[in-house]
């Protein structure tokens, strides 16, 4: 299984980016919302839409494909 | 030369050996409840472990365990290991459970037909909706204690009885010409609620102190019988039967006995271990009160069955789920046994 | 030639039984030939030398080969057994170790059927070995182990 995103849908809302608890437990800051300082995690918004970083890294645990409104982000 | 033979359909599969006697090992996905057993216990390191969350979140088409046929050797382990029968080894059409040199869990769970009064919190409670509760209620007109009688001479057909009746018993008909009303003696429960309220006194009652026992209550016909079922191939030997049961009716005992840990530091609380969890033990809590937060995983260790489906899928390893103790029937085999209890931790 | 290569193995067997105190008619049983051919052989008539040579040599080649020759000679799982087991010139102990799951691949594999089951462990009746290591070779959690104890016969 690999994470995929499809930006033509994405809203850039972030939500992914929260949710996802590697990307906490790599960066706690974006737990608040506020964006990763670094570009170790998976996945991070950038110029509007999501991008991302360290795919290698995802746990393949869904909580993003879960959380995101617009079927932007998903395993497949 | 002896090979292994595997057949896939949809996401089951089973896999096959024929010589000396036929060796077959058969998977359910519907039945796996993605703990992982069998890929620590294969002794070949023939399964593999799917992403589990992945798997369960989004309806991916994707067994939850893959099984290397050319590595099986089909020695039964993962059968024997596997904690709800997910896996089943044969020998011979013989399932490696009801063969007495094979170890087994003494997992089970039963409900006693003669205690059960069929009140279904169980099949309400069950969180693999494994139970069926079927009941014949008591005829109830045999627990009707009185019958009501009206004096057509003194009624005057207003209806308040019939609007009154909460069991739609008495109809009136308030044609000018020819009034009526009638009883359905059948339906009627002797509440005497119509005689209480008629402003004319026209109804009587005959109880059963003034009919000289003719409406005396048979108990035998007051009684609810029924039977229940369990679905041992949904069944997980959970205990939220037991535990909801009113009469103690239903007995659970489980494979494993251990304690679940979550480290609150590491949870980001997102919720894969309460999906995948087999039992409902996991939830996230709900707030106490305003501004108030709690712990981030709520758990009801009563119910836990500790397969470990919540720490091997959880992607921060915020729980630990440690066994104490494996309850299995004796083998004179050293490595079976070494290999049950290799599951405490 | 291949036919050759069985009377000669089936001539060593005779000679083999005869010394085990077998009689001409159980002999003749025993590898499904007839009794005169069991006389000629005791008698050294109607041989060729040459095929009782190149038996000799396969009953002496590694166990395994040994076996797996007889056997695509033979294509005959039960003739096969018993003239390995018969033609073997050594003789090996076995043992399985604790280690055994009980998988009973060794038991399917095993040509000369020397191999059950009992109580999820293997066990390997010693006097049907022969050898050949095809189990311990196949077994998952090595837990064979099959040595030659001593070269006592001679053809």
């Amino acid at each position: 299984m690999e994470l995929k995103v499809n930006q033509d849908n994405c809203l850039g809302c972030g939500v992914c980016v929260v949710a996802c608890p590697v990307n906490v437990s790599i960066s706690p800051e974006v737990e608040g919302g506020h964006g990763s300082k670094t570009e170790e995690v998976i996945m991070m918004v950038e110029n509007g839409v999501i991008k991302l970083f360290s795919p290698e890294k995802c746990n393949k645990c869904g909580t993003c494909q879960v959380f995101c409104p617009t079927d932007a982000i998903w395993l497949e | 030369m002896i090979a292994n033979i595997k057949q896939v359909e949809d996401k089951d599969f089973n896999i096959k050996r024929s010589a000396e006697d036929e060796r077959k090992l058969s998977y359910k996905d519907h039945v796996c409840i993605g703990c992982g057993i069998c890929a620590k216990t294969c002794p070949v390191e023939a399964i593999e472990l799917g992403n589990i969350a992945a798997i369960v979140r989004t309806d991916a088409n994707i067994s939850k365990i893959n099984i290397n046929e050319e590595k099986c050797v089909l020695c039964g382990m993962c059968s024997v290991g596997c904690p709800v029968d997910a896996l089943d080894l044969t020998i011979d059409n013989v399932s490696v459970s009801e063969l007495e040199m094979y170890p087994k869990y003494t997992s089970s769970a039963t409900i006693d037909d003669e205690t059960c009064i069929y009140c279904k919190a169980c099949e309400v409670a069950c969180p693999r909706e494994a139970i069926t509760v079927s009941r014949d209620l008591p005829d109830r007109s045999k627990l009707v204690s009185g019958e009501i009688e009206i004096d057509d001479e003194t009624c005057v057909y207003c209806g308040i009885c019939e609007e009154l009746c909460p069991a739609e018993a008495i109809y009136v008909t308030k044609d000018p010409e020819n009034p009526e009303i009638v009883v359905d003696t059948d339906a009627c429960v002797y509440c005497l609620v119509c005689k209480r309220a008629c402003p004319m006194d026209a109804i009587m009652a005959a109880c059963r102190s003034c009919s000289y026992g003719e409406y005396d209550i048979d108990p035998a016909d007051a009684v609810t019988t029924g039977n229940t079922f369990i679905d041992d191939e949904l069944c997980v030997r959970c205990g939220w039967c037991e535990g909801v049961c009113p009469v103690d009716a239903a007995k659970v005992q489980k494979p494993f006995e251990g304690e679940l840990l979550v480290d609150e530091e590491k949870c980001s609380t997102c919720g894969a271990c309460i999906d995948i969890c087999p039992c409902d033990v996991l939830s996230f809590p709900e707030s106490t009160g305003f501004g108030q937060t709690s712990a981030k995983i709520a758990r009801d260790q009563e119910y836990c069955i500790s397969c470990g489906a919540c720490a091997n899928i959880c992607p921060v390893e915020a729980i630990e789920v440690k066994r104490t103790a494996i309850n299995y029937t004796p083998t004179k085999s050293k490595s079976w046994t070494d290999k049950l209890e290799s599951l405490k931790s | 030639m291949p036919k050759h290569i069985i009377s000669g193995l089936k001539y060593l067997a005779t000679i083999e039984l005869k010394k085990r105190g077998y009689t001409q008619q159980k002999i003749a049983q025993t590898l499904e030939i007839d009794r005169s051919t069991v006389s000629h052989y005791l008698n050294g008539r109607n041989l060729s030398w040459k095929s009782i040579e190149v038996a000799q040599t396969i009953t002496q080649l590694i166990p395994k080969d040994f076996l797996m020759l007889v056997d695509t000679l033979l294509n005959d799982n039960e003739a096969t057994r018993t003239l390995v087991n018969i033609c073997k010139t050594k003789t090996f102990k076995t043992q399985i170790k604790e280690s055994c799951i009980g998988c009973g691949l060794c038991v399917d594999l095993c040509i000369m059927k020397a191999i059950k089951l009992d109580d999820l462990q293997a066990q390997i009746d010693s006097n049907w070995c022969c050898g050949c290591q095809i189990c311990t070779e196949r077994c998952p959690t090595k837990s064979i182990i099959i040595l030659e104890v001593k070269d006592d016969r001679e053809h």
